[in-house]
């Protein structure tokens, strides 16, 4: 039988022992429920910043012409049927490392415009797209903060054409089993089928 | 009398001086200045990932009354090198005995006609602030930001009126102590031009620049679908 495809992009540094214990729950809820996981950590890979120079809109479409592993990430994504953004939640938004890979990912997005909801957007190129998951990971739980990582992770949905999304933020110190539980949760709130 | 008072732009574009954020960063320093104010600025594309230059930098802002973060919008929120920034600078204040003097305004311009998809950004500003006891004087966002194409507002004419006088306004406000009023928030989210006439030219836009890289027929590729 054929394995969904899930992948994981983890954004948090080396040496966050919270982030790693999320992930390993993450990865071992996914694959209990029978993804196939594949997981991208930001740090250990090369990837610039994006340099707004839309050559992968114009020049090469789809492909940013700067062929680091960013590209293999952009691949990744269009390919799974969920992608999971784990991140410590910074000033309510995403890391740096996580968002040094998603901003080189707008080569999945056309450049041409469409209206979703009365508000332009880009439109699709693929006629498919991944769930979007956004896990968040923090000493506290802010609900300014959560509200921001929500409300952003709505928006990449929208732009990146996500059939369905949720998203949570999560204390680091939480027992396991209650994070195993918070995420069987988030899953079921994105819609992705399981 | 301001004299004593000290304005800070950080340009967080990779276009740097050629940017629509530094157009928009220079407009309001320049208004600063005319109040009194000595403005410095600095270019985050360059300088994130240099050591020394970071510390300067970071050594700087400890010194300002106000920083101007002028930045465009990617994936829905800040650049990956402003954020690393932030983060930087997050650790610098904590690192510091003193409490932090300055306060932050920022100035986000998108690619979309809409300023509101700025929002979550400046929110995520609005948060590191407090996270990090800045003082917080609200933020700009403009719509449509590439159709100034990092050109002085001055040149832009009629399609820069809003966001000259949101600027003016703001200015006036930040050079009071006071934080930006609604009018200029108002002012600045005005579109540019209608919706659809800038939905109409982007779209032809690209298809301009794709016929002259000789890719208009490849503009909708799937590199990345299986079997392609």
């Amino acid at each position: 039988m054929e394995q969904h495809s899930a992948v994981v992009l983890d954004g948090s540094e080396a040496g966050d022992v919270g982030a790693a214990q999320v992930r390993r729950v993450l990865e071992d809820e996914l694959r209990n429920q029978g993804w196939r996981v594949d997981v991208y950590a930001p740090r250990e890979l090369e990837i610039a910043p994006c340099v707004g120079c839309f050559n992968c809109w114009v020049k090469t479409p789809g492909r940013c012409e700067n062929e680091d592993d960013s590209q293999a990430i952009a691949a990744a994504m269009i390919s799974s049927e969920l992608t999971v953004f784990l991140t410590p939640v910074t000033f309510g938004g995403y890391s740096s490392l996580l968002k040094r890979a998603l901003d080189r990912v707008i080569c999945l997005v056309s450049p041409f415009f469409t209206r979703i909801h009365g508000e332009v957007h880009h439109q699709r190129r693929y006629p498919s797209s991944p769930y979007l998951l956004g896990v968040g990971v923090a000493d506290e739980v802010d609900s300014s903060a959560a509200g921001i990582f929500s409300t952003l992770l709505e928006r990449n949905a929208i732009n990146l054409h996500a059939p369905g999304h949720a998203a949570a933020v999560v204390r680091r110190a939480t027992a396991a089993d209650a994070m195993r539980v918070a995420l069987q949760h988030l899953l079921t709130a994105s819609g992705v089928p399981s | 009398m301001n004299a004593e008072r000290h304005a800070f732009l950080l340009v967080g574009s990779p276009r740097r001086g050629k940017s629509t954020s530094a157009a928009l960063g220079r407009y309001l320093g320049d208004r600063l200045a005319e109040q009194g104010w000595w403005t410095g600025r600095a270019f985050l594309y360059g300088l994130i990932g240099n050591a020394e230059r970071e510390r300067d930098l970071l050594g700087t802002l400890r010194e300002v009354d106000l920083v101007v973060l002028a930045a465009p919008l990617y994936v829905d929120s800040l650049p990956a090198v402003v954020t690393r920034f932030l983060e930087l600078w997050a650790r610098d204040i904590a690192d510091c005995t003193d409490p932090p003097r300055s306060s932050l305004t920022a100035i986000l311009n998108c690619g979309f006609p809409e300023a509101e998809h700025n929002h979550v950004a400046l929110a995520i500003c609005r948060r590191f602030a407090h996270e990090t006891g800045l003082g917080w004087c609200r933020g700009l966002a403009l719509g449509g930001g590439e159709a100034f194409g990092g050109r002085e507002l001055d040149q832009v004419g009629g399609m820069a009126r809003h966001a000259r006088r949101a600027l003016e306004l703001a200015a006036a406000a930040l050079a009071a102590g006071e934080h930006i009023p609604d009018a200029a928030v108002e002012l600045m989210a005005r579109p540019i031009v209608p919706r659809r006439i800038y939905q109409w030219i982007g779209n032809r836009s690209w298809r301009v620049k794709a016929r002259r890289a000789g890719t208009l027929a490849e503009l909708r590729a799937r590199p990345y679908e299986a079997n392609s």
